[in-house]
Order: structure tokens, then C-alpha cells, then sequence
């Protein structure tokens, strides 16, 4: 072995046993250079270290094999081309399996202390993985790794963003759910360059998911949080979240609601006037006519596809027609299905038939069919709110309420002693919140509005 | 209602799905999983279950591809090609989930003829439950719904709001006062 990679092979043994890991990262921030010039003789390395004790060297040695993986994009096309497609693969295996034992054995303290060498170890883990269309083996994998550095439930760590997209890639969106489903309080502070990227994704990768469960209304939330993020240039994450809020607006609203205030600038400024398309359906959406709404589909088609927003602007005419027909509920009791069928726009009375009894069955209008006479009755909300059922909601929702706010004194005294925001306060200077920015983030964990 | 056993069933195979060495299930697994999804009226998931099985799968296990079809027709909601395509022989595999979904699917039509017609014929009736006219007679009447013999038209009855939850008093005392601690400080 070189003498350099013993050093640091005896390095990690020493100060691991000691239990002094603040020297140790000292030592591996210093080592990734002699790691890299003997990248062949890293698996002897990892050998001669133990997962769980010296988690710290283990991930640091990861980190330099990963990194330096070959990127693979092109499929191989002479033999001998193949047979190196083969080796790298084989490589590929051998490095995935090390990361399976580095995470089913790690110790999380340690990692904890080393939360950007994790990330990007996951994240090049994640690149290979959709690089060969493997992505569901990835899955279980990032999984147990969010679980194992993760410091609460509610904790946004880097490699969230990867497993979303694998969960996507690989159409399988149940374990993200059970990830996406809990609001995110704290972010995990990695105090690398593209943690803002990473965030984004999550955010964005987690909207997409809920639209395609047709949860529209968290995947409206999850768009809002990419767009109002704060921002001085374009992001393409927000121009594309952008699209997609619009989308979603129309189908959950029917109309495209104002983003909310404190969002960026850059919103209105740069990212709204790069989706005309967009902004144009939207206009047409509000005349309320289907036919427009389609001239305008079509028009606009190749954006919208090349966009990857084919599906949600279908579901756009689908959500019209069924605003139209909600409409229809505020201004008549009783309308004979023909009727109801020209006022939409659908070719027969069997079709508007079709239409209210599934908007029935989905809860959208309160109605009757009357098939005797060929008409339709519409009625009010039969919820009364005076059921123990609607009492249990009540419930349920004060208790989130309390919750919330419980997380929100708990932040606010995070803030009340820190240093740099006493010191701001005792000057009375107007800028605060732009000096106050690089203090915070240097904290432990910088904070997020659930 | 889904048996407690399907349920158990489905979180089983999916965790099974994802930590099989190849991050694959076998098709037998592939075919109850989807078939539970559609029992549990969950087609996004079941559409997003059937464009993830590998081809492989679904050529070596024909039936995925039958119990698919079922699938496409509750997207529709074409209740009478549904329950058409139900008919297929199904085996051992999923034979009792199939028949549960048939179950499952007649009473939520039932149900929705319920909430959604004041008036219906018996033809639709028995076309939307997958039954024939006499089986739909006698539902019909089990319910207490009217049949005017003349016209042939049902008049289904809305069922009141069956609502039933359980809390203790002693729970509700609890969260009074955990409301009151709340607002107190």
C-alpha cells in the first residue's frame, strides 16, 4: 500500500477510537487529493475500515469512488466499447454495493457530522442509477439513507431531491409519499453551493408527484414554495414550477391566482414573460369557452409537450368543462339534461348525463338525475356542519393549528438569542434583513416556514 | 370496505417490490398488487404500477394485461365494460381479489344510483350494476326503492347520512383542556 493512503488509513483508525471526529474532518477535508491519485487501491481501504466505526473515513473514501465514477451516456457501440460498458458497470455494482453496507451499518452521529460528503455521495449514487434506467433499485437504498441522517421527520436533507426523482423515473410514488406527506420544518445545513438546487428539486420533483396523484392542491403547495423562494436570478426550476403553477391553479381554481406577495421579483419581472404560452391559456380559460381553450391547446401544443406539461394541459379543458358545468348549479334548480348539454358544449344529453354523474361520484356538485322526465336538479351542500364527523375535522384541524404555532414560538426564540439579530436590533439599523441573511445561515439549522 | 387482510396484503408486496435484489417483484406479485390497487379505488396508482411493470412481466403473465383491461374501464368509469371484463378466468393468484373487486364495484354503483338518480331506468340500473332486470328488481326492492312497472323506472331513495364516530367523553374532556392550556398561554 502507499504510504499516503496509510497515513490516513491510520489517521481514521486513531482518531476515530479516540472519538475525536471535529480532527478527523480536519484530516479528510486534507486527504481527498491522496484518495484520488490512488483510486485503485480504495477498495483495499475500505476493506481495513469498519462501517460503523469509522463512518467518517468510510463515507470520505465513498465520496472519492463516487465522484470519479465514468459517466456513461452513451450506449456502447463496438465490442470493444461493450466490454468497457461491462467493466464499468461491474465497477457500478461493486461501488453500490459498498454504499448498501456503508447504510445499512453507518453511524448516524458521524455522518451527521459530514452532511455534504453524504449528500453528494447520494447524489452521485442517484446520477448513475438514472444514467442506466435503473432507477428503482436507488429507491429503498436513498430511503434508508434520508432515515439514517436525518435528525427529525420533519428535516429536508439533500438527498430528499433524489429520491423523489427516482421515485419518479421509476413510477412508483408511494415511498416518496411517505416523505412528501410531512411538512418540512427545519432544512439540514450542508453549507454546500447547490443546497439552494436541491431544495428546489424536492420541492418541484414533489409537486410533480402529487399532480400525477391528481393531489392538487399540495402539489399547488409545493409550486408555491419553489416560486416564492427568494431569488435574484432566474432560476430554471422556477420558470418550469411557474408553468406548472399555472396549470395547476386553472384545474384546482379555475383561474390563476396572483402569487403571493413576498415572492421574488424575479416572478413577475423575468419569469412570467418567459411563459406566454402559458399566461395565453390562461386568458383563454377565462372566456370560459372550451373552444378557445382548445384553439389554444393546439396552438401552443409543441411548447406544452416539449415542456412536459402535455398531460396537465389536457386536464385543463376536462377542469373548464367541469367549472362550466358547476356554474350551471349557481344559476338554475332544475334544467333538462339537452339543455344542460348545449350550455356546456357536449354533443348529446347523455353525455351531460355522463358528465354530472361523475361529477357526482367525485363530490364536485350536489345533484339529482331524473331520467323519467330528462332533467336535472341541482341542490345545495347537504353539509350541514352539525355532525359529529364535522366536529372530528374541527378537531383535527385546531390541533394542527396548535402545532403550528407551537413550531413557530419555538423558531421565534431561536431567533430572540441570536447574537447577530440582538446586535442588529441594538443598532436600529433599517437594513436588518439583508445583513441578517449570512448570520443566520451560518446557524445550525437555518429555518423554514412550514 | 376493503378486509383488513388486503390492506396488510398490498403494504407487504410493495415493500417486497422494493427490497427484492432487482428492485422488481415477480408478475404474480405484480398482478395481486394491481388488482388491490383497483379494489381500493386507487387508479393512480394502479396506472403508474401498470407503466412500471417491465415488459418481461407482462408478457410471461398474460393475466396482468386482463386485469389491466378492468382497470382502464374504472378510469372510464364504463361500469358495463368493466364488470364484461371482470368475466375473464382468473387464477388462483388473484381469483379472490377479482371477486372482491366485483363486490366492490357493484356496491359502490349502487350506492352512487343512490346519491345521483331520482329516477332511472331499470335497464340503466341493472346495466350500471352488472346484474340483470330481475336481480335488479329484487335490489331494488330490498332497498325500498319504487318501481313503476309502467314506464320501468326505478326511483332510488337517498340513504340518510350514515355517520358514526366513537369518542370517549373522557377523550373529549381531554382536548377541551388541551384547547383551553392552548389559548390560555
Amino acid at each position: 500500500m502507499v504510504s499516503g493512503l496509510e497515513q490516513f488509513v491510520n489517521a481514521v483508525q486513531s482518531f476515530s477510537s479516540q472519538g475525536n471526529y471535529n480532527d478527523l474532518c480536519e484530516v479528510l477535508r486534507k486527504s481527498t487529493d491522496v484518495l484520488s491519485k490512488n483510486l485503485q487501491h480504495l477498495d483495499n481501504v475500505l476493506e481495513t475500515l469498519d462501517p460503523f466505526q469509522h463512518s467518517l473515513g468510510f463515507l470520505a473514501v465513498l465520496f472519492v469512488k463516487t465522484s470519479n465514477l465514468p459517466t456513461h451516456m452513451t450506449p456502447p457501440s463496438g465490442a470493444a466499447e461493450a466490454a468497457g460498458h461491462a467493466e464499468a458497470r461491474a465497477l457500478d455494482t461493486l461501488v453500490f454495493s459498498q454504499f448498501q453496507n456503508f447504510i445499512d451499518q453507518c453511524d448516524s452521529s458521524q455522518a451527521r457530522l459530514a452532511p455534504e460528503t453524504y449528500s453528494e455521495v447520494c447524489h452521485a449514487i442517484t446520477r448513475v442509477l438514472v444514467e442506466q434506467k435503473r432507477p428503482h433499485k436507488g429507491i429503498d437504498l436513498i430511503r434508508k439513507a434520508i432515515r439514517k441522517i436525518q435528525k427529525h421527520e420533519s428535516q429536508l436533507t439533500g438527498a430528499h431531491a433524489d429520491l423523489m426523482q427516482l421515485c419518479l423515473l421509476a413510477k412508483n410514488f408511494k415511498p416518496a409519499l411517505e416523505f412528501l406527506d410531512v411538512d418540512i420544518c427545519s432544512i439540514s445545513d450542508e453549507g454546500s453551493q447547490s443546497e439552494a438546487k436541491y431544495f428546489l428539486l424536492y420541492f418541484y420533483y414533489g409537486a410533480m408527484i402529487y399532480a400525477a396523484l391528481k393531489k392538487f392542491d399540495r402539489a399547488l403547495y409545493f409550486l408555491e414554495v419553489v416560486i416564492t423562494t427568494p431569488a435574484m436570478a432566474v432560476s430554471h426550476i422556477m420558470l418550469e414550477a411557474y408553468k406548472k403553477y399555472i396549470l395547476v391553479c386553472l384545474i384546482l381554481h379555475g383561474k390563476v391566482l396572483n402569487p403571493p406577495k413576498y415572492a421574488s421579483q424575479v416572478v413577475e419581472r423575468f419569469i412570467k414573460p418567459l411563459s406566454s404560452a402559458y399566461n395565453k391559456l390562461s386568458l383563454a380559460y377565462s372566456t370560459n369557452s372550451c373552444e378557445e381553450v382548445q384553439q389554444c391547446l393546439n396552438l401552443y401544443a409543441e411548447t406544452f409537450n416539449r415542456d412536459g406539461n402535455n398531460g396537465l394541459s389536457k386536464q385543463v379543458l376536462v377542469s373548464l368543462r367541469k367549472k362550466n358545468i358547476q356554474r350551471l348549479t349557481k344559476t338554475f334548480l332544475t334544467l333538462s339534461l339537452a339543455d344542460v348539454a348545449s350550455r356546456v358544449q357536449l354533443p348529446s344529453p347523455r353525455d351531460a348525463e355522463r358528465a354530472i354523474l361523475n361529477m357526482i361520484e367525485d363530490g364536485e356538485i350536489f345533484a339529482s338525475i331524473n331520467q323519467k322526465d330528462g332533467m336535472v336538479c341541482f341542490h345545495d351542500d347537504p353539509e350541514k356542519y352539525n355532525t359529529p364527523v364535522a366536529l372530528q375535522r374541527l378537531e383535527e384541524e385546531m390541533e394542527r393549528c396548535t402545532e403550528l404555532d407551537r413550531k413557530i414560538l419555538e423558531m421565534d426564540e431561536k431567533f430572540l438569542v441570536n447574537p447577530a439579530f440582538i446586535k442588529k436590533q441594538q443598532c436600529g439599523s433599517t437594513e436588518e434583513d439583508i445583513a441578517l441573511a449570512p448570520a443566520m445561515s451560518g446557524q445550525g439549522s437555518s429555518t423554514f416556514t412550514m | 370496505m376493503i378486509s383488513e387482510d388486503l390492506v396488510s396484503t398490498c403494504a407487504e408486496l410493495e415493500r417486497q417490490e422494493l427490497t427484492s435484489p432487482t428492485g422488481e417483484a415477480s408478475p404474480q406479485e405484480y398482478a395481486q398488487l394491481l388488482a388491490i390497487y383497483l379494489c381500493q379505488s386507487d387508479l393512480c396508482n394502479a396506472k403508474f404500477l401498470w407503466k412500471r411493470i417491465p415488459a418481461s412481466a407482462k408478457s410471461s403473465n398474460e393475466e396482468l394485461s386482463l386485469i389491466w383491461k378492468v382497470g382502464q374501464c374504472m378510469w372510464k368509469r364504463d361500469y358495463p365494460a368493466a364488470y364484461a371484463a371482470l368475466q375473464a378466468p382468473w387464477s388462483d393468484n388473484v381469483r379472490h381479489i377479482m371477486t372482491t373487486l366485483q363486490e366492490e364495484l357493484r356496491s359502490r354503483a349502487i350506492d352512487l344510483i343512490a346519491n345521483a338518480y331520482s329516477s332511472i331506468a331499470l335497464s340503466d340500473l341493472a346495466a350500471m350494476a352488472g346484474i340483470n332486470d330481475r336481480e335488479a328488481e329484487r335490489i331494488s326492492n330490498e332497498r325500498g326503492w319504487i318501481i313503476d312497472a309502467e314506464t320501468e323506472m326505478v326511483h332510488p331513495v337517498r340513504p340518510p347520512p350514515s355517520s358514526q364516530v366513537i369518542t370517549s367523553s373522557e377523550g373529549q374532556l381531554n382536548k377541551l383542556t388541551d384547547y383551553v392550556s392552548f389559548l390560555e398561554n
